[in-house]
């Protein structure tokens, strides 16, 4: 694309507009690192310090934070509630939604078209319309303020999203191998198990991921689905101690530990699948 | 072909979790606004649109809207001008693109509780490093702004919204640019296109797709946005930080002390959800008439 030249000065030579080009773009991308750095250099020094000198790297670091953060805010049980929930949900997400997917973009039915609709509607409903609904019905079944309950809501809440991006990656896929597996005498279910499932792995790893950075990080259906401390997830029990913090002054430095603890798994994924995850996105996002 | 029992029991999981805990409660949302209660047991009572009405006359509402509005707009045209920037820039032959691109987005793979942490820290009064920032170049009268007071909180809270946003719309309106086949600026550059007219005239009827739902996406994001303006407030979150959201929770649930009015908290959501559904329709109707236009 050359419209370039539309945003920079036209009798500036190619070098400059580099050159501001690369500032721009690195100073931007630069400060998604800065954040990352000066997060984790705050978590290792001492409340004063990191009010005394904000900038300074911490040479002596102070693993205290982290112990206080874990052991103490309980940021421990919270990460194992967190891992639990999210990876359980994950699961159960991939093993109801990809045989959707799949019937969905490779079946020859009536009614496939409305029920994809329909479930692309899923997307554009707004969580917070659901708070008080889905407090009264997890009060109701006997799950409010349960894991198990908040997992249930999870998964569908996520549905609609997974379908959509999965039903597009089953399209994708050449059709003669299906007719080549029913000519060998594969029954329905071997085509789907032993032919389209194999090819489908990279497209369900992407919405795993997605899925997995997606509910590790969300809040506000755990916000409304649990009360009890010993259920939080990682969220709720960082927005905890911010809460307990602005009340019993301030341990800053505990706190970025805790901020290190929530973004270190996410940030891990995204350092070697970022490409993917991008892709997924834009899969989802722009069709 | 498939047999209908295989297609009925693969669907079935999916459409029933799906039913249950997304469609169904969304639905009822518009029958519990009609009811005035704290808890559904027992005591629930009957009061047709009268929640409704109470909205329309309820100032902190109308805050709460108009706070929307300025993440809406405001917020809107700072992400989007970065984002198409960014979509220039790293299309302009640079290298390092997918780096860029993945620096760029990467505060949206990191929970918005745990970034609101940094940014109140950047915002903080007198030791904040906004300030500390400040002061260290001289500008002493900057550093003595108040970010964090009442009138200037919201705009405060947008630095960061609009920084997570806009990694999270370059993606997009960066893969949508990616989509335009070389060979067709070529040919029209061969032809003696000039490059205003090559954006004109391929560049931009192109990405009208793209633009349309990033739009209808930001428009859905900026109406329900609670997380993070949310977890910026922190406990006792100022009123100038309400949106539609989180007055909505307020209402519902209460903060350090709880409210419970169930009922009047559904229908702040189904107010949220047809602004949502007009919004949208305005959108489309006024993009698909532009395009005609062209």
């Amino acid at each position: 694309m050359k419209s370039r030249k539309s945003i920079l000065p036209r009798r500036w030579p190619r070098r400059w507009k580099n050159a501001a080009s690369y500032i721009i773009v690195g100073g931007w991308s630069g400060f998604s690192l800065f954040f990352v750095l000066w997060v984790v250099f705050a978590s290792l020094k001492s409340t004063r310090k990191l009010f005394s000198k904000p900038w300074s790297i911490p040479y002596d670091p102070a693993f205290g934070n982290y112990v206080k953060t874990w052991v103490s805010s309980r940021f421990g049980d919270y990460f194992l509630n967190s891992l639990l929930v999210v990876s359980l949900s994950v699961l159960v997400l991939l093993i109801v939604s990809t045989p959707a997917a799949y019937v969905l973009s490779r079946g020859k039915f009536r009614s496939r078209q409305v029920i994809s609709s329909f479930l692309v509607f899923g997307m554009g409903v707004p969580i917070p319309l659901l708070f008080v609904p889905l407090a009264v019905i997890m009060a109701k079944l006997g799950l409010a303020d349960t894991l198990s309950g908040l997992g249930l809501v999870y998964v569908a809440v996520s549905i609609p999203f997974t379908v959509f991006v999965l039903q597009g990656f089953f399209s994708s896929l050449p059709s003669e191998l299906e007719s080549a597996a029913r000519i060998d005498g594969c029954k329905d279910w071997q085509i789907f198990w032993h032919v389209m499932l194999p090819l489908a792995k990279p497209g369900i790893l992407t919405v795993a991921i997605l899925n997995f950075v997606g509910l590790w990080n969300e809040f506000q259906l755990a916000l409304v689905l649990i009360d009890s401390p010993e259920n939080r997830t990682l969220s709720l029990g960082m927005y905890s101690l911010i809460t307990s913090m602005k009340y019993s002054g301030g341990d800053w430095a505990g706190l970025f530990a805790g901020v290190t603890i929530v973004m270190i798994p996410t940030i891990a994924l995204f350092l070697f699948l970022s490409d993917r995850m991008i892709s997924g996105i834009t899969m989802g996002g722009v069709k | 072909m498939m047999r209908r029992r295989m297609i009925l029991v693969f669907l079935m999981p999916a459409l029933t979790l799906y039913l249950c805990f997304l469609v169904f409660p969304a639905i009822q949302a518009f029958y519990l606004s009609l009811f005035e209660t704290s808890g559904f047991g027992d005591n629930v009572k009957w009061v047709g649109l009268r929640n409704y009405s109470r909205l329309l006359t309820d100032h902190i509402f109308w805050l709460s809207v108009g706070n929307m509005l300025v993440i809406l707009l405001a917020g809107g045209a700072a992400v989007f001008g970065f984002a198409f920037l960014f979509t220039v820039l790293l299309n302009s032959g640079i290298w390092g693109k997918k780096l860029f691109r993945a620096m760029i987005f990467m505060p949206n793979v990191i929970a918005a509780i745990a970034i609101t942490t940094f940014w109140s820290f950047v915002f903080m009064p007198r030791y904040g490093l906004l300030t500390n920032i400040l002061k260290s170049i001289g500008l002493e009268d900057l550093a003595k702004m108040a970010w964090t007071a009442p009138e200037n909180i919201i705009w405060a809270m947008l630095v960061g919204l609009v920084w997570i946003s806009t990694g999270f719309f370059t993606i997009l309106i960066l893969s949508g640019a990616d989509k335009i086949p070389i060979d067709m600026v070529e040919a029209a550059r061969l032809e003696g296109a000039n490059n205003r007219q090559i954006f004109r005239l391929i560049t931009l009827p192109m990405m009208w797709d793209v633009l349309l739902i990033t739009l209808v996406l930001w428009v859905v994001q900026a109406i329900t946005v609670f997380e993070f303006p949310y977890a910026f407030g922190g406990p006792e979150i100022n009123q100038n930080l309400y949106t539609p959201s989180i007055y909505l929770y307020i209402m519902g649930f209460g903060q350090r002390d709880p409210i419970y009015q169930l009922g009047y908290a559904t229908a702040i959501g189904v107010t949220m959800f047809l602004m949502m559904v007009i919004s949208v329709t305005v959108l489309r109707l006024l993009l698909r008439w532009d395009q005609v236009e062209y």
